[in-house]
């Protein structure tokens, strides 16, 4: 494996911080955060979804709601609201959190997550697993231990759940190479995230692709 | 924690005659502070990913990725049923390098202190410096905790254990490596304060 494939701390934050000025463009919620010593830091993002309750609903309710809700919009709403939704569909509101750290062992991003009900009780990881797209579900429950598993956050301590990376470099070595060849720059945490994120329900507007290519001249 | 048990003890309770008394709780589980422990194929799991991880740095992960399943099998089960030849027969493996180089390609450790927040440290570090010289435990120290070792003429703070023993500080981390690591392949190293008796 080549030493261009691999890059450095000083690049992850670089690729970070052109993906949060962006972030901030269109309120997508990513914010940079430091350890004790800020010696090093990394992306968070929070995000509110609303599962699907088991119960049926009330005539007139739609029977799937699975709204992402931007932050501001969830906190707006009375708590009254969704104290009702709970018990006549029995729909519940999760609460995801997703953080961007470099692992220098890897020498590559590493996404990690976790998810809780609003009365603070964490998911289980069957709930995460069961939770995963569809397209990525056959592959997840061959192997579920090589792909999601449980780990310790290595600034917070937390238990957190990671998507291993050690499969990083064989999906994103490709996107580099193309990148260099038509000779158009290309954002790793950008490209990076756009394929992990979906595997847990974190979605890029695509409007992150055309900042990145835009970024062409910008890269010191 | 999905910590060795030796490495807790030297953390927390070193100073504890053996055997070691512990409470075993069964209720209240503080699901925010502690993986929990479902089964025996997440032990499995967890022990794998460290010690692809420890590959990752010895060898960008070729060793590692060399291997079958069934090694990775013969490891996990050598040391499940404790049977050290089984092991070893596959750690060997990990513990080699190229004959052109003078130790693997950065060292796995990770340092605990309980006086910080942050779980631990973890860093790339070469086990050989530029001019071919091997680092020592000392060298590590001084780059990446720098706290832990008492300056030149002052009073010795803390001490630096690994498996209950405190080695030389001028023991070549290479060295320190391919015998004292856990059987994850990594060295968990211990900063806890020097006892006054």
């Amino acid at each position: 494996m080549e030493e261009d494939e691999f890059f450095g701390e000083k690049t992850f934050q670089h690729f970070c911080a052109e993906f949060i000025k962006h972030s901030q463009e269109i309120g997508d919620g990513w914010e940079w955060r430091t350890s004790k010593d800020c010696s090093e830091g990394y992306m968070c993002k929070i995000h509110f979804q609303i599962k699907p309750g088991m119960l049926m609903s009330p005539p007139g309710t739609s029977a799937h709601v699975q709204t992402c809700l931007p932050m501001e919009e969830a906190l707006e709403l009375p708590l009254d609201d969704f104290e009702k939704t709970e018990t006549t569909t029995g729909s519940k509101v999760i609460k995801y959190e997703y953080h961007v750290l470099y692992s220098c062992s890897y020498q590559v991003p590493v996404l990690y997550f976790r998810a809780s009900f609003l009365d603070g009780r964490p998911l289980a990881l069957k709930d995460i697993w069961e939770g995963t797209h569809e397209c990525y579900k056959t592959r997840l429950l061959q192997e579920p231990w090589d792909t999601i598993t449980q780990q310790e956050h290595p600034i917070l301590g937390q238990p957190f759940f990671v998507l291993h990376p050690c499969k990083t470099n064989e999906f994103m070595t490709p996107v580099l190479k193309n990148s260099r060849k038509i000779n158009r720059s290309v954002n790793y945490i950008t490209s990076w995230l756009s394929v992990v994120g979906p595997v847990v329900g974190l979605n890029l507007p695509l409007s992150y692709a055309r900042t990145a290519s835009q970024d062409e001249g910008n890269v010191n | 924690m999905h910590y060795p048990i030796g490495l807790l003890f030297d953390l927390l309770a070193s100073s504890s005659a053996l055997p070691w008394n512990i409470t075993v709780h069964f209720k209240s589980f503080p699901e925010k502070d502690l993986l929990h422990c479902p089964s025996k194929d997440a032990i499995e799991a967890h022990f794998m990913s460290c010690v692809k991880e420890a590959d990752a740095l010895k060898h960008k992960s070729q060793v590692i990725n060399e291997m079958q399943k069934k090694d990775h099998k013969q490891l996990w089960m050598g040391l499940q049923n404790d049977r050290f030849d089984q092991f070893w027969a596959i750690n060997r493996k990990l513990m080699e390098y190229p004959a052109e180089e003078n130790g693997f390609r950065y060292i796995p450790f990770r340092i605990y202190q309980t006086t910080t927040e942050r779980p631990f440290i973890q860093k790339l570090f070469r086990p050989v410096a530029a001019d071919g010289q091997l680092h020592t435990l000392g060298d590590l120290l001084k780059e990446v905790c720098p706290s832990a070792i008492a300056p030149e003429d002052g009073e010795k703070k803390n001490q630096v254990m690994i498996h209950g023993i405190e080695p030389m500080l001028e023991t070549p981390l290479q060295w320190l490596s391919e015998h004292l690591s856990y059987p994850d392949n990594f060295l968990h190293i211990s900063i806890i304060p020097q006892p006054t008796d």
